[in-house]
């Protein structure tokens, strides 16, 4: 097993570059979709044989155990080249999940899964009455001998369409005296007479998400991540994962390579009011790759992440909804027009990158529930 | 009056529910709606009387865009009367075929920037010679409805504007879906038949009147929309539970939906007064600096306005079943169209130096 860690910076980017650059298909790059798996599964297959599905993964599980530094340059290089982010709900979610609260039997079973994408994960915990308010969650699960039965609904569930598992939090005990108590943490295969599954088309005509349906579905009983009635306490540990994840400067900074790229290309640099506000984006992409480290720095050392993880998410999904607005701007009377804009060479779908930044300040705890948990927990605000 | 005969007539058709089903069916306005119009003397409304029109001036053409704006009409209503109206009726007031686009007989679509090698806007090169027209025309808005266009072109002798046929030889047209479902058209010609309207240096002199009071207008469509779109946020704020109590109860909640209130009211009361100035105003570079003046603060308005709405809305926001995301959608194709906000900031404070200079 190489230990990547021992690399020198330099050395490291220069692997991982020309990795993605000979290996990454040229019709997937800066793909405007989320793609299904059969589309981008001939990659993941090549960074499966790499090692390379998990970075952040210690090694012992199959991940490639990277510190910080060497993961901020994995994702530039990764960002850079435009590699999708394939179907990573397993990698990035409950992998984590599972290596922290798992039994020995769930790791030996679901990791390697994860990682060879025979299983492919989708998140199930929002409900219609429970978005912000996920406590509020309803969908039930109870034991029937060796299985539990579920019944209920979930919705905004991405890719469930294209999705064998979920992951799900359920109400195990509904005469708990809180909304918190009472809730598990649940695997549970979507393949089964029970489950139905309804896309939803987004307003860009998308179908990434979908509302998902339990009418008695089952689960065998060791699908139980953790305790019974604890699932709330380990669903925020994993919200902290979840919140470097979108607090990451990958979107960002792909962002920022594409607007710089176009802007050039259109002319856009030769108006000094135009270059001050890429300035000032390029900048905040940069300092907040900086802040991203220090946290991405303490996880490595096994630390828990605190509430101040929050900041992250606020910055980085802002910036990029600005990066976005720079693209429309620069392709002046394109600005409204669907699909890739030709420049030279390089062809960039502003739109897409556009209408892609808008819920990233609503899902994975919206930007003013992330501001309500820094005013209270780490500013120490009254309310 | 005005407004109450608009509102209504749109009100009854469907409102935004009928804008949802034509973008569903491909796009495109309906026939019936623009001769409904036409009865109601929109078109109209800023041609002179002894031209056949109303002349009631661009603040009133601004209530009726707002109301357009409103229930994102896809009909071309401010296109029409700022275009092709605004050439024709600065070009040749006695041609007949004002008189058919007032009545709502005939839609033209107006032809005159060009696509350049990066992609963006170029020298206008498209030529006119012998009654055939050759060359390339971008940015064309109704060009796949429309029954006809009218196209600016480098003449023998100077600029021309001439008129033609949709469907005629030599002419094609390339669709560019808009994110609110409607197309843009590439044209290009190749020895297209085309009918002389103008000519001589009245020809670009009217067109930058025409666009200065397109983009006043299209500002004014922008306000209705970021009202529209203020009330329907507003709306679910107060109906949406979470926490056991609506969300329009948080006081971060609130304090946005007051910032927003107070854009709109600024948008509004800043467009209907630059539409009203242009109205009282002759001098073309003034008209310039208000058009920009109107466009830039309805553009950044519609655009807070929608993006903070579909944040409001949390996830059913990014939705394509509930409306607030046709609005967004719409506004991202009204601000592109004659230059967002960053743009005429730009030309305001070029028109305004401009005029500081000439006194
Ligand atoms: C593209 C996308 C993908 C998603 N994918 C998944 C997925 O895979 N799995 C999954 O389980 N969920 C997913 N979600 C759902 C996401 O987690 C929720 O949208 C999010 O939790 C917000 O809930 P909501 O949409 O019900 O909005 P609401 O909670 O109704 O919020 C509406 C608005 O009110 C604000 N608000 C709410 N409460 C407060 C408060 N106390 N103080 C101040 N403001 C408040 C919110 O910030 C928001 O602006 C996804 C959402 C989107 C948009």
């Amino acid at each position: 097993m190489t230990d990547w860690n021992a690399m020198g910076d330099a050395e490291f980017r220069k692997e991982a570059r020309e990795f993605f650059e000979t290996e990454y298909p040229e019709n997937l790059r800066h793909l405007p979709h989320r793609p299904k798996f059969a589309e981008i599964e001939h990659w993941h297959r090549k960074l499966h044989a790499k090692g390379w599905v998990a970075p952040a993964w210690p090694a012992e599980y199959g991940g490639m155990g990277l510190n910080a530094a060497k993961l901020l340059i994995f994702y530039e290089e990764q960002q850079r080249w435009g590699v999708n982010r394939g179907r990573d709900m397993g990698v990035q979610m409950v992998g984590p999940l599972i290596i922290k609260f798992g039994t020995q039997a769930q790791k030996d079973y679901w990791l390697p899964r994860i990682l060879s994408c025979e299983d492919i994960w989708c998140q199930g915990y929002s409900e219609p009455g429970a978005g912000s308010d996920l406590a509020n969650l309803r969908t039930r699960a109870e034991l029937d001998g060796d299985d539990f039965v579920i019944n209920g609904q979930k919705i905004w569930t991405t890719m469930a369409h294209d999705a064998t598992h979920i992951f799900m939090l359920v109400r195990t005990d509904s005469d708990a005296p809180k909304k918190q108590q009472g809730i598990s943490f649940l695997l549970a295969p979507m393949d089964q007479p029970g489950v139905e599954v309804r896309t939803i088309t987004t307003l860009s005509g998308e179908t990434e998400f979908c509302e998902v349906f339990f009418d008695n579905a089952r689960t065998p009983r060791e699908n139980l991540v953790g305790e019974l009635n604890k699932g709330w306490t380990m669903a925020k540990a994993l919200l902290s994962f979840e919140r470097i994840f979108i607090g990451a400067p990958n979107l960002a900074q792909n962002a920022l390579g594409q607007l710089e790229s176009f802007a050039r290309g259109r002319g856009a640099f030769d108006d000094p009011a135009f270059r001050d506000r890429f300035a000032q984006a390029a900048l905040d992409v940069e300092d907040h790759a900086a802040l991203y480290a220090r946290f991405a720095d303490q996880l490595k050392r096994g630390e828990t992440l605190g509430a101040d993880v929050s900041m992250l998410k606020i910055w980085v999904t802002e910036c990029f909804q600005r990066i976005t607005e720079l693209m429309i701007e620069a392709a002046g009377p394109d600005g409204g027009s669907i699909g890739p804009l030709q420049v030279g060479n390089v062809s960039v779908d502003v739109l897409a990158s556009f209408y892609k930044a808008r819920p990233t300040t609503i899902y994975g705890g919206s930007n003013e529930i992330q501001r309500n948990i820094l005013s209270k927990a780490v500013l120490g605000l009254p309310g | 009056m005005l407004r109450e005969s608009v509102r209504t007539l749109f009100d009854r058709a469907g409102g935004v529910g009928r804008s949802r089903k034509l973008r569903d069916s491909g796009g495109g306005w309906d026939g019936e709606m623009i001769r409904e119009l036409a009865e109601a003397g929109v078109f109209g409304v800023a041609v002179p009387e002894e031209n056949g029109g109303l002349g009631m001036g661009l603040a009133a053409c601004g209530v009726i865009a707002e109301e357009v704006g409103r229930v994102l009409a896809p009909e071309p209503v401010v296109a029409t009367v700022g275009l092709s109206l605004g050439l024709l009726r600065r070009l040749c007031p006695d041609h007949d075929m004002i008189g058919r686009l007032i009545g709502g007989d005939t839609v033209l679509a107006t032809a005159w920037q060009e696509r350049g090698p990066n992609g963006g806007p170029a020298e206008e090169n498209c030529r006119y010679a012998d009654g055939k027209l050759t060359g390339n025309k971008a940015w064309v808005v109704g060009a796949a409805e429309a029954q006809g266009f009218l196209v600016l072109a480098k003449g023998n002798t100077g600029p021309v504007l001439v008129m033609v046929e949709a469907g005629a030889d030599g002419l094609s047209v390339e669709k560019l879906t808009q994110a609110d479902g409607s197309t843009m058209g590439e044209l290009s010609f190749a020895g297209t038949p085309a009918e002389e309207m103008a000519g001589g240096v009245a020809v670009p002199d009217a067109l930058d009147e025409a666009v200065n009071d397109t983009a006043a207008l299209a500002a004014a469509e922008l306000v209705g929309l970021s009202e529209r779109a203020f009330e329907t946020a507003l709306e679910y704020i107060k109906t949406r539970e979470q926490f056991d109590k609506p969300i329009g109860s948080f006081q971060v909640i609130q304090h946005r939906a007051v910032d927003l209130h107070v854009t709109c009211e600024v948008a509004q009361a800043g467009v209907r007064e630059a539409l009203a100035l242009m109205d009282s105003e002759s001098d073309p570079k003034v008209r310039a600096r208000l058009a920009s003046r109107a466009k830039a603060r309805a553009v950044t308005t519609a655009k807070k306005i929608t993006r903070d709405a579909i944040q409001l809305h949390g996830a059913v926001g990014y939705t394509d079943e509930f409306d607030i995301g046709l609005y967004l959608n719409r506004a991202l194709v009204l601000s592109a169209w004659l230059g967002d906000d960053a743009y005429h900031r730009r030309l305001w404070f070029d028109a305004r130096e401009g005029e500081g200079a000439a006194q």
